[in-house]
């Protein structure tokens, strides 16, 4: 299975489709994968679609595999078929008129490597493994299920052993519990394969459970870089906390500061909250400043009756004003107590649903940890 | 009810006067005389010759021309597009007509090819050029719309597997276009078969060079029934065959299944 590069894939671009601006970069080292984040039209699928030199960008540089495939400056252009770069769509097209052996080979050549070569035999068995395809081989992909036709595309993708492998949602088509499945067989065959990949996806489930870094892109730029946890968790800038979807954002002004505990009091609209303490000196901790908090909506207990002897340092009362299906769960707004903001939203199971009986109109408790809030750079600096 | 009724009579319509080619073919009872005699056998030839020959043209310059036509976006594509059907609704005779004015010994081309030492027109050539103008349009048209219908994402898909643009159109292009394509050679071929109008202008009606079965059915007409009727048999037949290949690369539709 080894691709036997072990190479870093890294460069920049500079792209323009229309009035589209894309300016971009990356570095992946081998056998690590990274996440590109964003809104649709951000300009994920053109930063790929460059890569795989598909779209031929104005400036640029591209290496992957210890090879040059793209250079602006030098004049260097190699075309697509000749980059070694695998490429899987998110609708996989599998060649329709081929069966699952032969969409697998395809890539293998016909000249480069004898039909019957131990190598090219040897191969394909052990994708057809890793990927759960055997007693397939003569089916056609529309007699496939959708996980299984995912499976094909990932295994055509990785035969012909690519320097770089690029993931365009390659996850979207399927649902729920068999996209969990799919993901745990791609994150073990990519462990095996020292090839970087870079994957897109707006999914932040996949992104954690697949990246081993983060890139947030919008609006053609990236804006924040780093590890899963720390982008998608408890991001640091409002704009990035917005596009990984962050539910819950105040604008408070800090009223004092908690030094022992690490927390601080803050306020503002009507409510009041205890989070981290940020990093002002202790000097000029005196001065009152404006903050932003992010609360994520996983992160909220909801209570039918104010919880007393609890540890959670947030408690606020709210009406249900609405509750919307966010599959695995539900998600329920509560309009806050004298606040004038968006009403906080928070994720609940369908069994707490059903037991708590949430219905619009209720009076309800929200409880959460003053370290379950975050602060945010209301500027939204790009890095 | 009324439906089935027109239904009916439209069979009978289309119906009736191929039965009764058939029929009267079949009392002439000279049909095999007929079919071998030296008039029906040289125009038999003639027409699987120049038909032959058109479409290996058709094939060789009207594949990629469709192949371009269905992958450009240009407006001047788009104009081409529009002109290449010009063909199909132009009366033949015409085409005929227009021909002699380009490549004939007064036409536009005609002291170039003099010059030359180029004769076409009331040539085997001249038949092989009238048909490619009428046919033609058929297969480019039948096979643009087949590389339309290849989504370029398989396309891309191929070269990032490291098949060159070269190989994946014959590896996945053409296969996946593969059932228009042969519907627009099915056509083309039937057209140029039956070709008349322009032929007749364009190349005349001699014997053994330029008179082909419609030619020959028209000439027989006037001294030979049986003789018209026989040939006529012979190109219902090949037009039924045409019709048949066409009939079965139609039922080979691997686009949008998967």
């Amino acid at each position: 299975m080894a691709s036997g590069t072990g190479f870093t894939a890294s460069g920049w671009l500079n792209c323009r489709i229309g009035s589209f601006e894309l300016d971009t970069h990356w570095e992946v080292g081998p056998g690590s994968v990274m996440v590109l984040f964003g809104p649709s039209g951000a300009g994920k699928s053109t930063t790929l679609r460059a890569i795989a030199g598909l779209v031929r960008p104005v400036r640029g540089r591209v290496e992957a595999g210890g090879r040059l495939l793209y250079d602006s400056e030098s004049g260097v252009w190699m075309p697509a078929h000749r980059r070694r770069v695998g490429y899987l769509t998110q609708q996989y097209h599998l060649f329709p008129h081929l069966r699952v052996l032969d969409n697998i080979k395809y890539g293998l050549g016909r000249r480069r490597v004898a039909e019957n070569s131990p190598t090219t035999g040897t191969r394909v068995e052990e994708l057809m493994e890793a990927f759960r395809l055997e007693g397939l081989e003569q089916r056609y992909p529309w007699e496939l299920s959708g996980g299984q036709q995912q499976r094909v595309a990932l295994a055509r993708a990785l035969a012909p052993a690519p320097d770089l492998l690029l993931l365009d949602e390659p996850f979207a088509a399927l649902d729920g519990e068999l996209r969990r499945t799919v993901r745990r067989e791609l994150r073990s065959v990519l462990s095996r394969a020292p090839v970087p990949a870079i994957l897109v996806t707006h999914d932040r489930e996949e992104a954690l459970a697949l990246g081993d870094a983060v890139q947030v892109i919008d609006g053609g730029r990236p804006v924040s870089y780093g590890p899963p946890l720390e982008v998608l968790g408890q991001p640091g800038q409002a704009r990035v906390a917005r596009l990984v979807g962050v539910e819950n954002l105040f604008r408070l002004n800090v009223d004092s500061r908690n030094h022992r505990d690490g927390t601080m009091s803050c306020s503002g609209g009507g409510i009041r909250l205890e989070a981290p303490l940020d990093d002002t000196p202790r000097h000029e901790a005196t001065v009152p400043s404006a903050v932003m908090v992010g609360v994520r909506a996983s992160d909220i207990i909801l209570a039918s009756a104010e919880p007393v002897g609890s540890s959670a340092r947030n408690r606020l009362r709210g009406v249900v004003t609405a509750v919307e299906s966010r599959p695995p769960g539900y998600a329920v707004m509560l309009a806050l107590l004298n606040f004038e903001g968006a009403p906080l939203v928070c994720h609940v199971t369908g069994a707490a649903l059903d037991e708590m009986g949430i219905v619009a109109g209720q009076d309800l408790w929200a409880v959460f940890k003053a370290s379950s809030c975050f602060l945010v750079d209301p500027d939204g600096r790009a890095e | 009810m009324l439906s089935g009724g027109v239904a009916f009579l439209y069979v009978v319509f289309i119906g009736l006067p191929v039965l009764a080619l058939l029929v009267r073919a079949g009392q002439q009872g000279g049909f095999w005389d007929a079919v071998t005699g030296e008039t029906a056998l040289s125009a038999m030839r003639l027409s699987l010759l120049t038909s032959f020959v058109s479409m290996v043209v058709v094939v060789l310059a009207g594949t990629p021309f469709a192949y371009l036509l269905a992958r450009s976006q240009s407006p001047f594509a788009r104009t081409v597009d529009t002109l290449v059907e010009l063909p199909i609704i132009l009366p033949p005779v015409v085409a005929g007509v227009a021909m002699l004015m380009a490549f004939g010994r007064g036409g536009l081309l005609g002291p170039a090819l003099e010059g030359a030492g180029v004769v076409i027109p009331f040539t085997t050539v001249a038949v092989v050029f009238a048909q490619v103008f009428v046919a033609a349009p058929f297969y480019v048209r039948s096979a643009k719309l087949g590389f339309q219908s290849v989504a370029r994402d398989y396309e891309e898909v191929s070269q990032t597997l490291g098949v060159s643009p070269w190989a994946t159109f014959w590896r996945t292009t053409l296969p996946l276009a593969g059932p228009s394509v042969i519907t627009g050679l099915g056509l083309a071929w039937a057209r140029a078969l039956s070709e008349f109008g322009a032929t007749l202008m364009f190349a005349g009606n001699l014997m053994g060079e330029t008179q082909t079965m419609p030619l020959a059915i028209m000439t027989a007409m006037e001294t030979d029934l049986d003789n018209a009727l026989a040939l006529s048999v012979l190109l219902l037949a090949g037009s039924a065959a045409a019709l048949a290949a066409i009939g079965v690369a139609g039922r080979r539709r691997w686009t949008g299944r998967a």
